[in-house]
């Protein structure tokens, strides 16, 4: 089934960013026939459910206003939860107070410039921000990249997934007050940001990625550092997981929240492990070359309990990737730094933490005349708007944080 | 037996003067005033009037003995206020409630007097069908008059029946001194029960109560309930005081109370939540009156007196605090024309702060804050429940057991509810929201000498005690100096000390107080924290969302239900006992209309001429 | 028996050492033994609210120093901001530093990113420091170290 992840003008047409089984494609279309149109018109200002179109009303309802500043949250948005008490009737989320217009600073200005602001528009996707984009450019501008630039960019790849994930499910144990438990993932949190420090000199990998090439290679012995706290890591969190999994009043708050179906999640324009965790195998790094041996994790409950077992299947495959990446990495000494200059238009996406992010650039004379940024976690908060209706507010962390959304992504 | 003469001699001037509105209420309020001389006079030395012989067995007469005195003196303070609040009040309304005003006063009057049951049953009847008139007075509250008719005339026919059983018994119609049995209790019981909103007779107080201008919500809610508490405790010197009763009583009123609590922990309606409060009020005031019969009939002659002074003063306690909550109620409600508890937020600001005051007051003292007058009684029932181990039979222990439990409850949720109405009228925000001016002089007076009342009888209790000749249960003890100490058996079971209490809580108080006062000015400011920027009206929690987690845990018991119509969200929730009605109400329809069909297929007008002439044939051949 | 309480007692001794900052700021020393710490998000990039909650992870164990981060900003003492503010975050952060009781500090990170608006120019009251670039957990313990007047 097709999702909309996005649509450009150009030249007077509706161009669509789509992806399809795990393959991301441009088409001429229109994009009001999907349902989750409304959500690319309205997501600098606010998203909100696409599957229900009637606004709910009666004289008891209130809006439960959840922010911009909050301890629970922690970043600046805003969640109104509509309810009569207690019981969420709908959701509407407000991304307005966290955009800062990088997409719209972009044009005009230099593509490496450019590429730093695409780190910036969320730091904890900011490698898969700049591959993206990165990605795009090299498109438009027909570069070349070598192979061993693209293994350092999937390690890095996977090393933000692997701290995104261990965040997302130390953020659900606390939730559920596992403190012990999440106190335990934190740390492993806190080890894996010191292992992207020893990696990239960036523990968020920032200024890592270049076009064309990336512009620290780790040498011989960070590499084996590297394998060898994320050897480490798999270790603890492969028991913690198995502990945690059997402590029935964690798993409990989990399950059966936030229930969203397979063709729900796909006309809301849902990617990445939260739709995975619906039961559809879709992952764009199955067609990659540089992942040979991939096995896509999924669940089929789609609740929060298969969101995060889907994410923590996912640690241990990417821990797995970057041992055995590593191990087998024969980096050539030099690389060439690739011409960048000249004009053209290119597509470029990547898998990130929390699902698909498209670049679409087009670029004049080094400079970048007209940008599209589609980010995962507009979609993903429709999808929390759609599943969180009919549950409690004591819910409301475990649907949240499932999701693993920020509104720095969704605002840009 | 001048004060009497004087009160009839202004109540009907009352009537007279009703064109000029103000003129006729005022004379409402002192006609009220001499029924209160009338009961100080009669607390020690009673008197009775001329018997007037209509024929021979039907003797009129009108007195006052020390029992009609009691409830006089409480009837009274309500009656003077809540004429003197329609002062200002009842100009909002038309110049035919005047006239209804004062001949319900003086029905209820006649009745709290009356020697003889024709005296009785015409005051009584005279209250009810002028209550009706008054509820009229509100638009489109013709349903709610009518069911309020209804059982007024259940309770009615139920009285004659017992009326009748005691003329067979003694050859006379007089409530003083004769003899009745159990045909006459019962239905005497039963007609009562109708009139004080005891579970499952209430659900026409609720409608009535809520739909009636606000002065005789009042008028209904504390001084016409209290006439059915003084019905009982009338019927039952002349009927004996049997075992049965009493653990019917606290069954019936155990359970009255619990549901009357449950129901206004749910109440959205700002004269809803009120109203059901008084159902909960005279259910304890039903099981503390079993109790002392039961223990009356087990020779526990302490505890059944306990008892007693127990339902004297939560009846008191009822009567004042409900009528100043009705009228604080109905001000903030007049003034800003809303009736939900949501849309009467913020009354400190938008109305005035003696309203809110009010509210607050009356409020704590039905949550049994110590020392208002509510606590003192709260304290008395439980007691006196505390006390049922000493009742010889097993049946008795286990009736009060279940009566302590359910009025405990009743009284946890009593305070969860009066949370909700204070917390969101009295003290909530108001959004800007500005009041229309009315003229409310006699408004403010009434509520202000109410929430002494509240207040002062809490603090001077023992002497309140005193008064109503229940002075065996005031000891000094533990340093309280005599009579301070309120004892609730002898030997001593458990004591309190209102008077004392205030002191101490108040001198623990007080030195925090002026630190904090003086310490004032160096204190920051601001308005709420609400994640950084301002709440909205909208944004603000309701009070249906403040109660819906109880809704929702007791989803079985109020039959809750979440409904989705459209785009339209809430929740509803149901008295069960309305069904009961309502289903009664549909079956009576149908067996009408059939019978209607079949039956009695004639005209109206040759049924009702055949009535009158049955009648009239009757009324003849009988004498 | 074990020896946790000679280690503990070592590290409190030798932990001086290990945090040190050039960063100047104004001392606060009444919150020596008890800050109790409220952060903003005011628009970053989400670097910033990570690291916070790094520094909250068992391997700084900020507890040991009586720093607390607080659920509102009712309770804190010291309020991070982290980030320079969007436009629409103006009015929540100066309503924010309105709420907290006194005395109070107001600490300004401002992190890496090119955007938003100077957090120096919105003239907040007792700004105890104001810092640029992406610190880590230890530096930013470093600066708090050194508000609370545990370090010099």
């Amino acid at each position: 089934m097709k999702k909309l992840l996005g649509a450009y003008r150009q030249n007077g047409e509706e161009h669509l960013i789509l992806q399809e089984n795990g393959k991301v494609f441009v088409q001429e279309g229109n994009a009001s026939e999907f349902e989750n149109s409304v959500l690319l018109e309205s997501r600098n200002e606010y998203v909100k459910d696409v599957l229900s179109k009637e606004e709910i009303s009666g004289n008891d309802i209130f809006d439960f206003r959840y922010g911009p500043v909050t301890s629970g949250i922690g970043e600046a948005g805003i969640f109104h939860l509509y309810t009569y008490g207690e019981r969420i009737l709908s959701v509407k989320i407000d991304t307005s107070y966290k955009r800062r217009g990088l997409d719209e600073r972009m044009i005009n200005s230099d593509i490496n410039d450019a590429l730093k602001l695409s780190e910036e528009i969320c730091g904890n996707f900011a490698i898969s921000h700049s591959t993206a984009f990165s990605r795009a450019v090299e498109n438009a501008l027909k570069i070349k990249v070598t192979r061993d630039v693209e293994l350092l960019r999937s390690i890095a790849l996977e090393l933000e997934r692997i701290y995104n994930h261990l965040y997302v499910i130390s953020r659900l144990a606390q939730a559920a007050s596992q403190q012990v438990l999440a106190s335990h993932l934190m740390g492993l949190f806190e080890d894996s940001l010191v292992t992207n420090k020893i990696f990239s000199d960036s523990r968020y990998l920032m200024n890592f990625n270049a076009i064309g090439d990336v512009l620290k290679i780790p040498s011989r012995k960070e590499l084996k550092d590297v394998s060898d706290r994320v050897k480490k890591i798999e270790n603890i969190f492969s028991k913690l997981y198995e502990n945690s999994m059997s402590s029935g009043n964690y798993i409990d708050r989990l399950h059966l929240t936030a229930t969203l179906d397979a063709k729900e999640a796909e006309l809301i324009g849902l990617t990445g492990p939260s739709l995975r965790a619906c039961g559809v195998k879709e992952d764009l790094r199955a067609y990659d070359e540089m992942y040979p041996e991939i096995e896509i994790t999924s669940d089929e409950e789609g609740d929060s309990l298969s969101r995060m077992e889907v994410r923590a299947g996912e640690i241990f495959e990417s821990l797995k990737f970057v041992r055995k990446t590593i191990d087998d990495l024969n980096l050539a000494d030099e690389t060439t730094s690739p011409n960048s200059i000249g004009s053209g238009e290119g597509i470029g996406w990547c898998e990130s933490p929390s699902g698909t992010i498209v670049y679409h650039v087009e670029i004049e004379n080094s400079k970048i005349k007209d940008v599209y940024v589609s980010t995962p976690s507009v979609f993903g908060m429709s999808a929390i708007a759609h599943s969180i209706v009919g549950n409690i507010f004591t819910d409301f962390p475990f649907v949240v944080e499932s999701f693993g959304v920020n509104f720095s992504d969704a605002a840009r | 037996m001048i004060y009497i003469y004087f009160s009839f001699i202004f109540f009907a001037l009352g009537v007279l003067t009703t064109f000029y509105r103000k003129v006729s209420y005022i004379m409402a309020t002192i006609g009220s005033a001499f029924p209160f001389l009338a009961a100080v006079a009669g607390m020690h030395t009673s008197f009775t009037s001329n018997v007037f012989v209509l024929f021979n067995g039907f003797n009129l007469s009108v007195g006052v003995d020390h029992t009609s005195a009691i409830f006089l003196l409480i009837a009274s303070i309500s009656w003077f206020t809540i004429s003197l609040y329609s002062i200002d009040y009842g100009m909002n309304y038309s110049k035919k409630m005047p006239v209804f005003f004062n001949a319900a006063l003086f029905g209820m009057f006649l009745v709290l007097i009356a020697r003889d049951a024709l005296t009785f049953i015409s005051g009584w009847e005279i209250a009810t069908v002028f209550s009706y008139l008054l509820i009229m007075e509100h638009k489109h509250s013709f349903k709610e008059a009518f069911e309020f008719l209804a059982f007024g005339e259940i309770s009615t026919v139920s009285l004659l029946v017992a009326f009748a059983s005691l003329y067979l018994e003694n050859h006379s119609l007089a409530i003083v001194g004769s003899h009745g049995n159990w045909i006459f209790l019962l239905m005497a019981t039963i007609a009562f029960m109708a009139k004080m909103g005891i579970y499952p007779l209430h659900t026409w107080l609720i409608g009535a109560h809520s739909r009636a201008p606000s002065n005789v919500s009042a008028f209904l809610s504390a001084p016409l309930t209290l006439m059915g508490v003084y019905g009982l405790v009338r019927v039952l010197s002349i009927a004996g005081q049997p075992e049965w009763w009493g653990v019917l009583a606290m069954i019936f009123g155990g359970f009255s109370a619990f549901w009357g609590a449950l129901q206004a922990a749910a109440a959205k309606g700002l004269k809803i939540l009120p109203a059901y409060s008084t159902v909960e009020n005279n259910g304890m005031i039903l099981a503390t009156l079993g109790l002392s019969v039961v223990a009356y009939s087990a020779n526990l002659a302490v505890l059944s007196s306990f008892a007693m002074i127990t339902t004297l003063i939560l009846l008191f306690a009822h009567n004042t605090t409900k009528s100043l909550l009705f009228m604080a109620v109905g001000h903030a409600k007049e003034a800003l024309g809303e009736d939900t508890i949501d849309n009467v937020r913020g009354v400190w600001t938008a109305v005035g702060k003696i309203p809110a005051i009010s509210i607050l007051i009356s409020g704590l003292s039905f949550s049994a804050f110590p020392p208002l007058i509510g606590f003192l009684g709260e304290w008395m029932t439980l007691e006196a429940l505390f006390q049922s181990y000493k009742f010889p039979s097993i049946l008795d222990r286990l009736s009060a057991v279940f009566a302590g439990i359910l009025i405990a409850l009743a009284m946890g949720l009593a305070a969860f509810s009066m949370v909700k109405l204070t917390g969101y009228t009295a003290l909530g925000y108001d959004h800007g929201k500005k009041a229309r001016t009315i003229p409310s002089f006699t408004m403010r007076l009434s509520e202000i000498i109410l929430s002494l009342i509240v207040v002062l009888t809490g603090f001077f209790s023992p002497y309140m005690l005193k008064y109503f000749g229940y002075g065996t249960f005031l000891s000094g003890l533990f340093g309280v100096p005599k009579p301070f100490l309120i004892v609730s058996s002898h030997p001593v079971f458990g004591v309190v000390s209102p008077t004392f209490l205030t002191i101490v809580i108040g001198t623990l108080f007080l030195f925090p107080l002026a630190f904090y006062l003086q310490k004032l000015r160096k204190v920051k400011r601001v308005s709420a924290w609400n994640g950084g920027i301002a709440l909205k009206e909208k944004e603000y929690f309701t009070a249906p969302a403040y109660s819906f987690t109880l809704e929702y845990i007791m989803r079985k018991v109020y039959s809750m239900k979440e409904i989705k119509v459209g785009n339209k969200r809430y929740v509803s929730v149901k008295d069960v006992t309305t069904l009961f009605y309502s289903g009664l109400k549909r079956a009576t329809e149908i067996v009408a209309k059939f019978l209607s069909l079949t039956l009695m297929n004639g005209h109206i007008y040759s049924y009702v001429l055949y009535t009158m002439i049955m009648f009239i044939l009757l009324f003849f051949l009988i004498k | 028996m074990k020896w946790w309480p000679m280690i503990g007692i070592s590290k409190v001794l030798t932990e001086n050492k290990k945090y040190a900052t050039k960063t100047d700021v104004k001392r606060m020393k009444i919150f020596k033994r008890s800050l109790h710490i409220y952060t903003i998000d005011v628009g970053n990039s989400n670097i910033l609210n990570f690291e916070m909650r790094a520094l909250q992870t068992p391997k700084y164990n900020v507890h040991r120093f009586g720093m607390y981060f607080a659920a509102s900003p009712r309770h804190a003492d010291l309020l991070i901001v982290l980030g320079k503010p969007t436009k629409k975050m103006i009015a929540p952060l100066l309503e924010m530093v309105n709420q907290i009781p006194e005395p109070f500090g107001v600490m300004l990170l401002k992190g890496c990113e090119s955007s938003g608006i100077d957090p120096d120019e919105l003239k907040i009251p007792n700004v105890v420091t104001s810092v640029n670039g992406c610190l880590d957990p230890s530096e930013i313990l470093a600066i708090l170290l050194k508000i609370s007047g545990r370090i010099d």
